[in-house]
């Protein structure tokens, strides 16, 4: 017997229309950024695939009820494009992937939000940012990166993780290649690995004054920039980042289907559930509806759950909210939750609540760079070139 | 009081609804105000550090950084001065000069660079200075990165 669905919108096309228009303007308005530019062909298709897409995903999250399947192929998208701009703009600017020692004198590094988990000692005990990067000005500046984290984190907590980080989507792609897993268990005691990769990366850029998980251990370097190799030093580097970034978001999430980049090794994750504590949304199960099939542990793509934390109702500090265990739960017992409310009740409305902005955020990261990476490739199918 | 309790749960979840796109379109205003705060700026050890002092030879602006020997707390063992040639209009082929950067009147390094190549050599007259850090183009200028002793931490 098919269990009826825990949502108001599931199987109803009026009422998931209704709750729709909302993000068709808020797509409209963060896809073109508020000013649409439609004079060419290239960006009326790019707009117009980049606009379907994320409606059509949203509409199939309210219709079906479903969230994670939906939320991944946003997610995924946007990983894939985010490299794929990100990588023409620098060969545009720079003529090649790799930054010099010139681009480091001149303080123009783009900051990335992994750097905010070593750049926070520093900046309590000396008063500085220890990053060659820019304050304000320019491409991916420092304190643009910081509001636009403190925002995320105030409204979503570790919900950055799963919808708006623009390196999650590529091991979050690769862990659900393969039907089934090759490495059936995999110990979920490896989720706090990235506790204490955070707490050694804090603690060796505090000492050097140098962001070292950067100059060192970053697998996305390989699909971003990298030092120019023009040492041995920075010939090993580029051999460490390569290595990492095909064992932990290649392989082995392939063999395990587990996002184990995101879950074991990514230290703004670890300092995301950290961050999460002030968050209002949750994931909780209730343990009424609950048989114990663990199938949820299963299925988790970050290890944030096992058997206890089953029978307590809530996975661990670690969860990212992407929905897969909701979705996975034949008693439709796994819910999004707000924090200190009954837990079984306005399910519709709680679901909605983390929607809405969550959704939000992946159009806002994923919107301009889908529709300028569609005009690139148009532009590379018609003429050759993409410059 | 649950009533309450309930309101403000919800109110605080709307909110996060408009905190999403509020952050993203108020992003400049709000990064400019961070941009105030005591800690915003760059640590010297990737600015290069403070101007010490700006002169003028051979067609050449030359700024001599004070020496960066910041540490977590208190100062470094090893640290750098970093030196930056600014030409009028180009670069010459090739720089040649002693640098006094504790300005005590006597030079402590000496420094060729050809510019065209980018091979440059370092020859230390001072006991503290130990060798070449980084010596490259930034747009216009040449600059160079001399690693130090700390004269005050042996």
């Amino acid at each position: 017997m098919k269990t009826p669905s825990a949502y108001s919108t599931t199987g109803k096309i009026g009422k998931s229309v209704l709750f729709l228009l909302p993000m068709l303007l808020i797509t409209f308005v963060f896809i073109t950024g508020g000013q649409p530019d439609f004079s060419g062909t290239g960006q009326v298709i790019g707009f117009i695939i980049t606009y379907v897409f994320f409606n059509y995903l949203f509409f199939r999250m309210l219709y079906t009820g479903k969230t994670d399947r939906y939320r991944a192929a946003g997610f995924i998208v946007l990983a894939l494009f985010f490299a794929f701009v990100f990588i023409v703009n620098l060969v545009r600017a720079r003529g090649n992937m790799s930054f010099s020692d010139e681009n480091i004198l001149a303080c123009e590094i783009p900051f990335c939000h992994i750097v905010i988990t070593m750049i926070i000692i520093p900046a309590a005990l000396t008063q500085t940012i220890i990053f060659p990067g820019s304050i304000l000005e320019g491409f991916a500046a420092i304190s643009l990166m910081i509001v636009i984290w403190l925002g995320i984190s105030l409204a979503l907590g570790r919900g950055f993780c799963s919808w708006g980080c623009f390196y999650g989507g590529w091991d979050d792609g690769t862990s659900r290649i393969l039907k089934k897993p090759v490495i059936r268990k995999f110990n979920p005691v490896f989720r706090w690995a990235a506790f204490a990769v955070l707490i050694l990366v804090a603690l060796w850029a505090a000492l050097t004054l140098t962001p070292q998980y950067c100059n060192w251990l970053c697998p996305f370097k390989t699909v971003t920039e990298f030092e120019k190799v023009t040492s041995v030093e920075t010939l090993l580097k580029t051999i460490v980042f390569v290595s990492l970034f095909a064992a932990l978001v290649i392989i082995l999430p392939l063999l395990t289907k587990k996002r184990i980049q995101c879950a074991t090794f990514c230290p703004m994750g670890a300092l995301c559930s950290l961050t999460n504590k002030i968050n209002v949304f949750d994931v909780k199960i209730d343990k009424e509806k609950c048989n114990s099939c663990l199938k949820c542990v299963t299925i988790c793509p970050t290890l944030s759950l096992n058997k206890e934390e089953v029978a307590r109702g809530k996975p661990s500090m670690t969860c990212c909210k992407c929905g897969k265990c909701i979705d996975s739960c034949s008693r439709q017992a796994i819910h999004y939750h707000l924090k200190g409310t009954p837990s079984d009740k306005k399910l519709t409305t709680a679901r909605m609540l983390f929607l809405y902005p969550a959704f939000t955020l992946l159009v806002i990261f994923t919107g301009g760079t889908m529709q300028y990476g569609i005009t690139l490739l148009i532009r590379l199918f018609t003429t050759g070139s993409l410059f | 009081m649950k009533t309450i309790r309930n309101i403000i749960i919800y109110t605080w979840a709307v909110l996060c609804m408009i905190l999403i796109p509020v952050t993203f379109v108020r992003s400049t205003g709000f990064s400019e105000m961070l941009a105030r705060l005591p800690f915003m700026k760059i640590n010297p050890r990737h600015s290069g550090g403070e101007i010490g002092r700006v002169y003028e030879h051979n067609n050449l602006k030359i700024t001599v950084n004070k020496p960066v020997f910041d540490a977590l707390i208190g100062e470094s063992r090893k640290g750098f001065v970093q030196v930056r040639f600014s030409p009028a209009d180009s670069l010459p082929p090739f720089i040649s000069d002693t640098i006094d950067f504790d300005n005590n009147g006597t030079p402590d390094l000496a420094l060729a660079i050809d510019t065209k190549t980018g091979q440059s050599s370092l020859q230390p007259i001072d006991k503290n200075v130990l060798d070449l850090n980084i010596s490259s183009k930034v747009k216009k200028d040449w600059v160079v990165r001399v690693n130090l002793l700390n004269p005050g931490r042996k």
